[in-house]
């Protein structure tokens, strides 16, 4: 009996010290003159200081990620009244930008609630209450800089006998196919061989202009990408880890983005491409305090 | 949330003569999109999979992609090793004496935080569509080639989307981007909803949903819809030179209609089996055994069913009925709703009764004179 009191007692203190490290985990957004929405290197950045979110696996509804292999990511924010970014930076080994069956692309993104009196469940909200999303990905990264990742990207010796939507006759007089692919594949002829894009997915865009898509959701299974995409984004690599900005406008005029108030709260999803992360398969971090200096 | 949380309902699955958990509830389609494929006349001449790689995947992405593949058993398989990476996950299971499957589908044998028991393949799997083509199933003896028949052997086993009364692929979607038209039981993916996590392609135990590298989403078989809403055969049916192939709508189990030629063969004849019934799909290709192959490993991939549908299939010379479905096998690129037998012809009909094919059981025999007086040349008769 006494030993059992002695276990309650322990289990008190330790459950009081983490309840105690969840309240000093909170985000402050210092207002800054100018906010880097491209330079993770930037100076400004050191104004504001970093605060350390611990991630936990996504095993509350199927399919699950078994262990994590990113334990926290590290958080900074800045505004400039106009704009408020974010600064996510976590170790990753490996640089994943490239998708096929079995290859997955790293990935990070932040939630805001809409409501942040009558705070939405922190896993993607629930109905009625609605969270934004802006979600940032290493192949849409080198989609920008690199153009779009292709076949030829992960395949560089991938032999097509031909394609049926040739803009050019490519094997006329001997000449010999350069490319082929890649020289035809925006046609309209094409496009109608690409079901995504002809369907306009989201996910399939060629021409991308940012890195981040902005996005709403109501609980599981039901993200949704806003028709009005105003976010911005950028990431690098270096040395083992990623450093992502995500930045979007402090006051918007977009009815699905999440008013920001003084105090508010953030959420967060890590995905590691290489240990096949994807989907619900995430490590996330519950809802930090948020508060935005005036 | 545990595993069997998940599955909240209970199904019923004639093939495998039970209920089966499953996370949504029965909702059988109006009509259900089926096939019986002939496996005794599949000579692997690849053009159904050609038909339709021609037809749907020949875009940028779509390179290693196919709908339709013809591979030989017993050492064949696309994606590579589809079929025994998931039957070693099963790990053995069992069926009862009466046909009832005792074992576990892949929905029950799901693993903690798992929607199903899958696996994902590796880019190389997608690299060899015709591995072990016209392979044996061991070295034939010196001599045994010339001596009759030998104890070697092999079979072309043409394989598509099975459009499941219960498929894994929708059923592991988180997204819901997957569905099953009530019309007619075709299971797509929605091109716009897809947002290419591969879960359907971890899933799926038939490996028939595929990643398109450039969409960066999933596709699967679309069943040729825009051929079926106009009352015709899907592309890889009607341009089976080996007529091996029949396209129709399976009626509910509980209502077969027995001048549905898809009916008959698979309620009434039981000559064409469900491929891998174990898995618990409730697939919705039907194949007629190969006669040669050992019982064993029909067994394994056809279920208890395989003894009576190669006696069937063996006895059909004597079954009027049964040769006059089969003689519609490549008879018309229009759906037969069903068929009867008039004198000596097998008839095929539409939905509105109008006779699409009238096909003679035995074909007329004409003996020209070898010497053509009107062209004023010698004719051979080839048979």
């Amino acid at each position: 009996m006494l030993r059992r009191g002695i276990l309650l007692l322990l289990i008190g203190v330790l459950s009081f010290i983490g309840y105690s490290y969840a309240q000093q985990n909170s985000i402050r957004s210092v207002k800054v003159k100018e906010v880097p929405l491209r330079d993770v290197e930037s100076s400004i950045w050191e104004k504001a200081p970093v605060t350390r979110v611990k991630l936990l696996p996504q095993n509350m509804i199927p399919p699950f990620l078994d262990k994590i292999s990113i334990p926290y990511i590290d958080v900074r924010s800045v505004h400039n009244g106009e704009w408020i970014a974010f600064l996510l930076e976590w170790k990753d080994e490996t640089r994943d930008a490239v998708v096929d069956v079995d290859k997955f692309t790293d990935q990070v993104a932040i939630q805001l609630p809409l409501d942040p009196k009558n705070l939405p469940a922190f896993m993607m909200g629930n109905k009625n209450g609605r969270v934004q999303i802006i979600h940032w990905k290493a192949i849409w990264q080198d989609d920008i800089e690199k153009g779009y990742r292709d076949v030829q990207t992960l395949h560089p010796n991938y032999w097509v006998d031909l394609y049926f939507f040739p803009e050019r006759p490519i094997y006329a007089e001997g000449e010999f196919p350069q490319e082929p692919s890649v020289m035809h594949f925006k046609t309209p002829e094409a496009i109608n061989y690409m079901p995504g894009i002809y369907a306009r997915n989201p996910v399939a865009i060629l021409d991308r202009k940012e890195p981040v898509e902005e996005a709403m959701a109501e609980g599981f299974g039901t993200f949704t990408t806003q028709p009005k995409q105003n976010a911005r984004g950028w990431g690098r690599w270096k040395n083992g880890s990623w450093k992502v900005i995500i930045a979007r406008p402090l006051v918007s005029d977009d009815v699905n983005d999440a008013p920001i108030y003084e105090k508010t709260f953030v959420a967060f999803a890590v995905w590691n491409g290489s240990d096949k992360n994807v989907g619900a398969r995430k490590q996330y971090a519950p809802w930090v305090e948020l508060f935005v200096e005036r | 949330m545990s595993v069997t949380s998940w599955l909240v309902s209970k199904v019923k699955n004639w093939q495998i003569k039970r209920e089966m958990g499953y996370p949504y509830a029965e909702s059988r389609p109006d009509k259900q999109i089926a096939y019986v494929f002939d496996i005794n006349k599949c000579i692997a001449c690849q053009t159904c999979s050609v038909a339709c790689k021609t037809t749907w995947t020949s875009g940028k992405g779509q390179e290693v992609m196919f709908w339709n593949n013809v591979e030989t058993k017993p050492y064949g398989g696309y994606p590579l090793r589809w079929d025994l990476n998931i039957l070693k996950r099963l790990n053995g299971q069992s069926w009862d004496k009466d046909g009832t499957y005792t074992g576990k589908t892949v929905f029950e044998a799901a693993p903690q935080g798992e929607r199903v028991l899958g696996w994902l393949p590796r880019e190389e799997d997608y690299s060899y569509p015709n591995i072990g083509e016209d392979e044996c199933s061991e070295i034939v003896e010196r001599g045994d080639f010339f001596s009759g028949i030998h104890k070697v052997w092999m079979f072309y086993l043409a394989r598509i989307c099975n459009h499941c009364t219960y498929p894994a692929c929708l059923a592991a979607c988180p997204r819901k981007a997957i569905y099953k038209r009530k019309e007619d039981g075709i299971v797509l993916i929605d091109q716009s909803r897809c947002r290419g996590y591969r879960e359907c392609v971890r899933a799926c135990p038939y490996k028939k949903t595929f990643f398109n590298l450039v969409t960066r989403i999933s596709e699967k078989c679309i069943g040729c819809y825009p051929l079926i809403e106009k009352g015709e055969q899907p592309r890889c049916v009607t341009t089976c030179i080996g007529k091996i192939r029949l396209q129709g709508f399976l009626s509910k189990p509980d209502s077969p209609r027995k001048d549905n030629p898809i009916d008959f063969l698979v309620y009434y004849k039981k000559v064409a089996l469900p491929l891998y019934p174990q898995f618990g799909l409730e697939p919705n290709v039907y194949y007629i055994p190969p006669v040669h192959v050992p019982r064993e490993f029909l067994y394994q991939m056809f279920g208890p069913g395989v003894d009576n549908a190669i006696e069937t299939y063996r006895n059909a010379k004597n079954d009027k009925e049964l040769l006059a479905v089969f003689m519609l096998f490549g008879s018309t690129n229009r759906i037969i709703h069903s068929f009867k037998v008039e004198r000596e012809y097998a008839l095929g009909f539409d939905n509105r009764g109008e006779l699409l094919a009238r096909v003679p059981f035995n074909e007329p025999v004409y003996i020209r004179p070898y010497f053509d007086k009107k062209n004023g040349t010698y004719r051979h008769n080839i048979p």
